[in-house]
């Protein structure tokens, strides 16, 4: 049984509301959120912490009026694994899609993972969001 | 079962749209799977329009971020400026003065129309109403006018700077908008009527690509395609930004979701933006046009949500301290909206598509930012930065010695 | 020898399409003015029919390149024939046996053919939706049109164009017979895919329709054929609604009065799809010809 973190859904005093969520518990998560019809996915955003902290941070923001969520997930940057929320939410397909290609996180049960933004013949292992990825020419 | 599925491939009869189609104005790659002219399936493929602003924001200091970013797209520039600077202003902790926010506001509606009327041509165009289309054309310009008179731009406007704004309103000015705005008033009553009256424009709008209020939500749609649908969703009364608190908006819903409801909501739209522009300028609260925001930027997050014309923009900025942001991502209103053009697709006649798909008013400028293109350098196929700069320069320097 | 003339020189051949660009630079300036544009000018037609019989022809792979070349030139030789048996320019026509209504009508559909063939032949699939298109919408409105032009032959009592025309400058039909007229003016639209009956080369979603894969000559020549349709139809549904063609201004006039209509139209309306095209045909335009006709045998017989 997985224990859900607590969310306060009607507090404003902080906003955005920051919570952090493993990747076991995100479902669940955005399950309750979708059954008690708080909110809507907003956007999912990646960071990529670096090669040190060996991390990539994943929000999925919410929003509910001006209320904001920010659900926190934190993966090992070398095994980045994510599930989708497709299920629950079907617009977080192009969501997840960017997410996959621009960080090669891979997400388990999402319906399309063919490039969207990338062209076909990008190859496979790089990754242009991750931060060791250097573009030429371009710099301060 | 290896057979049929070899069946059913060769019976697909697939319609490519895109990336260079006369029915778009920007690259994008729509497939539309036909029996005979209606729809059976649909995908699309972005990314023709990548410049790396995702990635480029990274290595340019808070400033010149300012430019990049108003440069993701060229129709809702202001907008995209307007979302990193009070993003920016977040994380400083310092809040532009109230005329800026005012002006920010102002700019952000007088854009607002122009969109829309440029919006209306497209769709007009894309349902064969070319009539329709030059008309609406021909007076936008006069919005394009007024915010040449007030910024010196057409396109790039170029209002924000972080901390504020870079120009100021006089009386003359709010006269030139004032004349301007009445103009356009009476046009929009002419084409409220229009759309809503016109049988033949009618027969191509009402009852198709119908959205309902539960789609909607499941969708994930926004903006004016959104509250076309009954759904209530306005950034700008959500959670007010700028100066949208001191002087709100309307919110025009509609019920039906069909495109005529969006035609009609986007035209309302106009009104209520002409209205708040009167206020603004009627209240322009007096005071500074900016206030000072460090070079360096304290750490931490901020989220950003504005009202673009086709929805709300989202921003998320990360600062790590130093002169350039960490991270900043940007989620565009047409990746939100885009989704519903596949949904809706199926089951349409071949001829809708066009028009369900200006419906939401796409911009895949805005849409695909992200990514540097030239991986690599030194197959042909790919042009490094330096060698396309060199180019643009050879070529020019050709054409002004005349050498062809 | 006067055969080679009429046929080559006037009124056939060279001065048919000077006309026919003359009238499309009309079509398109009126059109231009009437949406707040500036418009072509004068020339423009010439310039553009130059300009594509200069080009390189590029016959794509998978299409019989046969097919290809000749469509272009059977196209416009139907439409040239048709006009020796129309009074063009207000003259008696160059050629008349009884019956040739039925066959300019029939001359006049080979543009359209050709143009359904054009595109099946190609592989581009806009092409192939295109002539699908052209092709549906050829049945639409053929017997609605070919009805609305026989109304006036039976009042005259003859399929002969020329004792048509006589028996029209006498009545003006246009009073009479006022459905047959609309639909003959909007059969005319449809025949030469003029908006709003230009779902089968709707830019927005098919491209140019069939003829997407054509570039060069063949291109060159479908546009000829168009403009001398356009003239050739305006023609028949002058000489038979608006008191007949006796003279030459008498048919720059009722022709371009005939034009400003069509444009006018144009200008007006959005865009049909091709299921309202049909729809607006067999429901209402078919329909009410046939009534018409029922009327006018009614009262011949009574």
């Amino acid at each position: 049984m997985i224990t859900l973190p607590p969310i306060p859904l009607t507090s404003t005093e902080e906003n955005p509301l920051n919570v952090t969520v493993s990747a076991l518990e995100l479902l669940p998560t955005v399950t309750r959120l979708h059954e008690q019809r708080w909110g809507y996915l907003v956007a999912i955003t990646g960071i990529d912490e670096g090669a040190a902290a060996n991390q990539i941070t994943i929000l999925y923001h919410f929003a509910h009026g001006a209320t904001l969520l920010n659900l926190r997930l934190t993966i090992p940057r070398d095994n980045p694994i994510v599930p989708s929320l497709c299920s629950i939410i079907p617009a977080a397909s192009f969501y997840e899609r960017e997410l996959r290609e621009m960080f090669g996180v891979t997400i388990t049960n999402t319906p399309n993972t063919d490039y969207l933004f990338l062209p076909d013949n990008w190859p496979t292992d790089i990754y242009p969001l991750r931060k060791d990825f250097q573009p030429e020419g371009v710099g301060a | 079962m290896h057979t049929n599925e070899h069946t059913a491939q060769i019976e697909k009869f697939i319609i490519p749209i895109g990336p260079q189609h006369p029915a778009l104005k920007e690259p994008g790659h729509f497939e539309f799977t036909v029996d005979g002219e209606i729809v059976t399936h649909a995908s699309v493929r972005l990314g023709y329009a990548h410049r790396g602003i995702e990635k480029g924001v990274e290595s340019r200091n808070w400033t010149q971020n300012l430019y990049l970013l108003e440069r993701v797209c060229g129709i809702c520039s202001h907008v995209h400026a307007t979302a990193y600077c009070l993003g920016v202003e977040k994380l400083a902790g310092v809040e532009a003065p109230p005329r800026a926010q005012a002006i920010r506001e102002l700019v952000a509606e007088l854009e607002r129309i122009h969109s829309h009327y440029l919006w209306l041509g497209v769709t007009a165009h894309e349902a064969g109403f070319d009539t329709l289309f030059m008309y609406t054309w021909r007076d936008r310009e006069t919005v394009m006018d007024i915010l040449e008179a007030i910024s010196g731009n057409r396109v790039h406007y170029s209002a924000n700077i972080l901390g504020g704004v870079k120009f100021d309103l006089g009386e003359k000015e709010a006269q030139t908008i004032r004349q301007g705005l009445s103009f356009l008033e009476e046009r929009t009553h002419h084409y409220l009527e229009v759309v809503s009256q016109d049988a033949l424009f009618l027969q191509r709008t009402r009852g198709i690509g119908v959205m309902t209020l539960a789609q909607a939500e499941t969708i994930g749609v926004i903006g004016p395609t959104a509250r076309a649908s009954g759904l209530a969703r306005d950034v700008r009364l959500d959670d007010p930004y700028a100066a949208y608190d001191r002087f709100p908006v309307p919110i025009i819903l509609d019920d039906r979701g069909d495109l005529s409801a969006r035609v009609v909501v986007r035209l309302k739209e106009l009104l209520a933006s002409i209205e708040t522009i009167r206020h603004i300028l009627d209240d322009l609260p007096p005071g500074e046009l900016t206030v000072r925001v460090p070079r360096k930027i304290k750490p931490g997050e901020a989220i950003s949500r504005v009202e673009a014309p086709r929805g709300e923009l989202f921003y998320f900025i990360k600062s790590n301290g130093s002169e350039m942001p960490e991270r900043i991502h940007i989620r565009t209103p047409t990746l939100c909206n885009m989704a519903s053009v596949l949904t809706l697709a199926v089951g349409h006649h071949l001829a809708d598509m066009p028009m369900l798909l200006a419906g939401i008013d796409p911009c895949f400028s805005c849409n695909d930012r992200g990514i540097v293109v030239q991986y690599g350098g030194d197959d042909h196929d790919h042009w490094t930065w330096e060698r396309l700069r060199q180019f643009g320069i050879d070529h020019y320097k050709q054409l002004e010695s005349g050498v062809f | 020898m006067t055969q080679l003339i009429h046929l080559l020189f006037f009124p056939g051949g060279l001065f048919l399409l000077a006309l026919g660009m003359g009238y499309e630079w009309l079509d398109r300036k009126l059109l231009a003015r009437l949406q707040n544009r500036q418009g072509p000018r004068w020339f423009q037609p010439l310039a553009d029919t130059v300009k594509l019989l200069s080009k390189e022809e590029i016959i794509p792979q998978g299409a019989n390149p046969w097919l290809f070349i000749f469509l272009p030139v059977v196209a416009l030789a139907g439409t040239l024939t048709a006009a020796l048996y129309v009074p063009l320019f207000g003259l008696p026509p160059a050629h008349s046996l009884p019956g040739d209504l039925i066959l300019t009508i029939y001359l006049l559909s080979l543009l359209t053919l050709g143009t359904g063939l054009a595109g099946a032949n190609t592989p581009n699939r806009f092409s192939l939706v295109g002539a699908t298109r052209t092709l549906t919408q050829l049945f639409a409105y053929e017997a609605p049109f070919l009805m609305a032009l026989l109304g006036p032959a039976i009042v005259a009592g003859s399929w002969q164009i020329s004792i048509i025309n006589d028996f029209a400058g006498r009545n003006w039909l246009i009073v009479t017979q006022f459905v047959g007229f609309l639909v003959a003016v909007i059969g005319l639209m449809g025949k030469l895919e003029l908006p709003p009956f230009d779902a089968p080369e709707a830019e927005t979603e098919i491209v140019s329709g069939a003829l997407t894969e054509y570039s060069g000559r063949g291109y060159a020549l479908f546009r000829l054929a168009k403009n001398v349709e356009l003239v050739v139809g305006l023609t028949l549904v002058a000489s038979f609604y608006l008191g007949g063609l006796a003279n030459p201004l008498a048919f720059i006039l009722k022709t371009g009065a005939l034009l400003l209509i069509i444009v006018g139209v144009q200008t007006l309306l959005t865009r049909l799809r091709l299921d309202q095209t049909v729809g607006l045909w067999w429901r209402y335009g078919a329909l009410l010809v046939l009534a018409q006709w029922l009327m006018i045998v009614l009262a011949k017989i009574i």
